[in-house]
């Protein structure tokens, strides 16, 4: 039932991978962004997939999970492909009616398309080696030099934990007010959408006012053990960057200095 | 010895959205000294939670004093102090729990005091060796059962080492089994750790057990004394809306009948008294 949903898509392991720092795998993963929207040729396509490649293999990740993350945004993928094809101009490859082809809409749409694959691929890696406990804490570390100018670092790395620890506890209550309003005959799954609509507010209308309830209480826990904000507090895990972070910041550099000169040293 | 809870003409009066005011508590005067394990008992309403809510400075009063080892809770700058001397678990495990790991949770309020990070682990692990829940540091809190859960609650609260603790029904939403439970963890921290308990409850069994007990009706103090003292007056008891324990309910009752029997409040006793020989 809905308890069953588990948060984000956490694939626990023991691998390389999975003990990053988080700080080294949200700004790899940025890095990494970047480098897709740099390469221009096949040969730096190819060597952004074998990074790819690599890191799912060292991860110990089962093959085709990481694909199966592509699945949400099929669509899109295709679109971008299909849109390229037929609408940019170029040399003619194929017409008919006014459906034409171009060879330069076949490499953008290819382009594109691979594009977005690499940049959903990568962020997949990342979640999948990662559990949504341990990047809350590096983006709260990799927030704090920001806390100057204004970003609350503390305060959503904070609201990020409690959603955390509510979620699951939230939809244990939504199956149980489920539940209560069905024996009372309410009906969740018939009728239009909007009566279907108007048929949740008998599920929302409680889970809100309980969800008001357990805020205040969880408050008043809170200030009871002491909390005051994000100032003068410390973590029992702090966290430090190892050897192997380092080695990865040096692969990625790395792969990043080949990157520009395959796309500015070389002769063209 | 000073006490480490010192009530001094202590009233509250709430102020709703309205400026209905509604006072909870009326002039009252109480020492708690170290060590004391005392149950707070009373109907609802009455202004149990309200009066411990004083004691860690959650609220402050409107007119009188509330002394926690010394400090006065009304000023501001005690209030850390005071919420370190004395710590607070509530009713639903739920609600009190931060973190989604046990022992990020239990570690809680020693980040927030600002304990430097290697000293907290020590803490944190010695509080989940305390109430025996070693074994679950690394689990999610929403898998647990209530009463596993209460116990995590009250780990959070001892590793910050308070030489108080406030129990608000922390039993009430729990099976026989996790309120079994609480009540041996509560018990082995006062025996133990000679940690002051203030322990309010609707369940009389679980009362007996103080060393005294406070019965409030109406926001104030109706009756103080040992579980002897309070429980033997039985129609004063039931006055105030409560009941006593079945076993003095009987003696009670027998006495009433003519029976000669000593002060009584568990079913040893009763035994006891009605048969001596076993
Ligand atoms: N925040 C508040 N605003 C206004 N009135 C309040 C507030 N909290 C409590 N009261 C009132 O103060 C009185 C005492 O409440 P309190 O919660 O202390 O009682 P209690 O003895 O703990 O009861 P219970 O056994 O139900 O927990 C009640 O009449 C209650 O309605
Ligand atoms: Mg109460």
């Amino acid at each position: 039932m809905l308890t069953e949903i588990t948060l984000g898509q956490y694939y626990p392991g023991e691998s390389v991978v999975h003990h990053l720092d988080p700080r080294t795998k949200i700004l790899g993963v940025l890095f990494y962004m970047v480098m897709v929207f740099l390469a221009n040729s096949p040969l730096s396509y190819g060597l952004l997939i074998a990074f790819l490649i690599a890191a799912t293999a060292l991860a110990k990740l089962p093959p085709g999970l990481l694909l199966k993350s592509i699945k949400p945004l099929w669509i899109i993928i295709l679109l971008t492909l299909v849109l390229h094809f037929f609408t940019d101009p170029g040399e003619v490859l194929w017409h008919w009616k006014v459906f034409t082809i171009t060879k330069e809409g076949i490499i953008m749409g290819i382009k594109m398309s691979l594009r977005l694959v690499l940049l959903l691929l990568v962020s997949s890696l990342m979640t999948f080696t990662t559990s949504p406990i341990v990047l809350t804490d590096g983006i709260e570390s990799l927030l704090r030099p920001f806390k100057r100018v204004g970003v609350p670092a503390h305060e959503l790395a904070m609201m990020m934990t409690i959603a955390l620890r509510f979620i699951p506890t939230l939809l244990e209550e939504t199956d149980r007010i489920m539940k209560a309003q069905m024996s009372r005959g309410a009906d969740f799954s018939s009728g239009n959408i909007v009566q279907r609509a108007k048929n949740l507010l008998p599920i929302l209308i409680p889970l809100f006012i309980s969800s008001f309830r357990r805020a205040d209480e969880l408050a008043l826990a809170m200030e009871a053990r002491c909390y005051h904000g994000g100032e003068g507090r410390t973590r029992m895990h702090e966290l430090v960057y190892q050897k192997r972070d380092g080695a990865a910041a040096f692969i990625l550099v790395l792969l990043f200095a080949v990157l520009v000169f395959l796309r500015w040293g070389m002769p063209a | 010895m000073e006490p480490i809870i010192e009530a001094r003409h202590l009233s509250h009066t709430y102020v709703d959205g309205q400026n209905q005011e509604m006072t909870a508590l009326k002039d009252i005067n109480l020492s708690i000294m170290p060590g004391e394990f005392i149950a707070i008992i009373g109907t609802n309403g009455s202004g149990k939670s309200t009066l411990a809510r004083h004691f860690n400075a959650l609220l402050t009063p409107t007119e009188g004093k509330c002394l926690v080892g010394g400090l006065d809770t009304s000023v501001e700058a005690n209030l850390w102090p005071v919420r370190q001397t004395v710590g607070m678990v509530f009713q639903n495990p739920d609600n009190q729990i931060v973190a989604a790991i046990v022992e990020e949770d239990v570690a809680f309020g020693l980040e927030n005091i600002g304990v430097p990070g290697p000293e907290i682990r020590p803490r944190v692990e010695a509080a989940l060796e305390t109430v025996g829940m070693t074994a679950y540091a690394k689990h999610a809190p929403h898998r647990l059962s209530g009463g596993q859960k209460q116990r995590i609650a009250i780990a959070g609260v001892l590793a910050l080492e308070p030489k108080c603790i406030v129990f608000d029904e922390p039993t009430a939403m729990l099976d026989p089994k996790g309120r079994k439970d609480i009540v041996e963890t509560v018990l082995k921290l006062n025996k133990e750790k000679q940690i002051t308990i203030i322990y309010i409850t609707h369940k009389m069994e679980e009362a007996i057990l103080a060393d005294r007990i406070i019965a409030m009706n109406q926001g104030h103090i109706e009756m103080e004394g040992t579980p002897k003292e309070v429980f033997t007056q039985v129609d004063r008891i039931r006055k105030l809306g409560l009941e006593c324990p079945l076993a003095a309910e009987v003696a009670n009752a027998l006495q009433k009948g003519g029976h000669k029997l000593p002060p009584i409040l568990t079913h040893e006793e009763l035994c006891q008294a009605l048969c001596p020989s076993k």
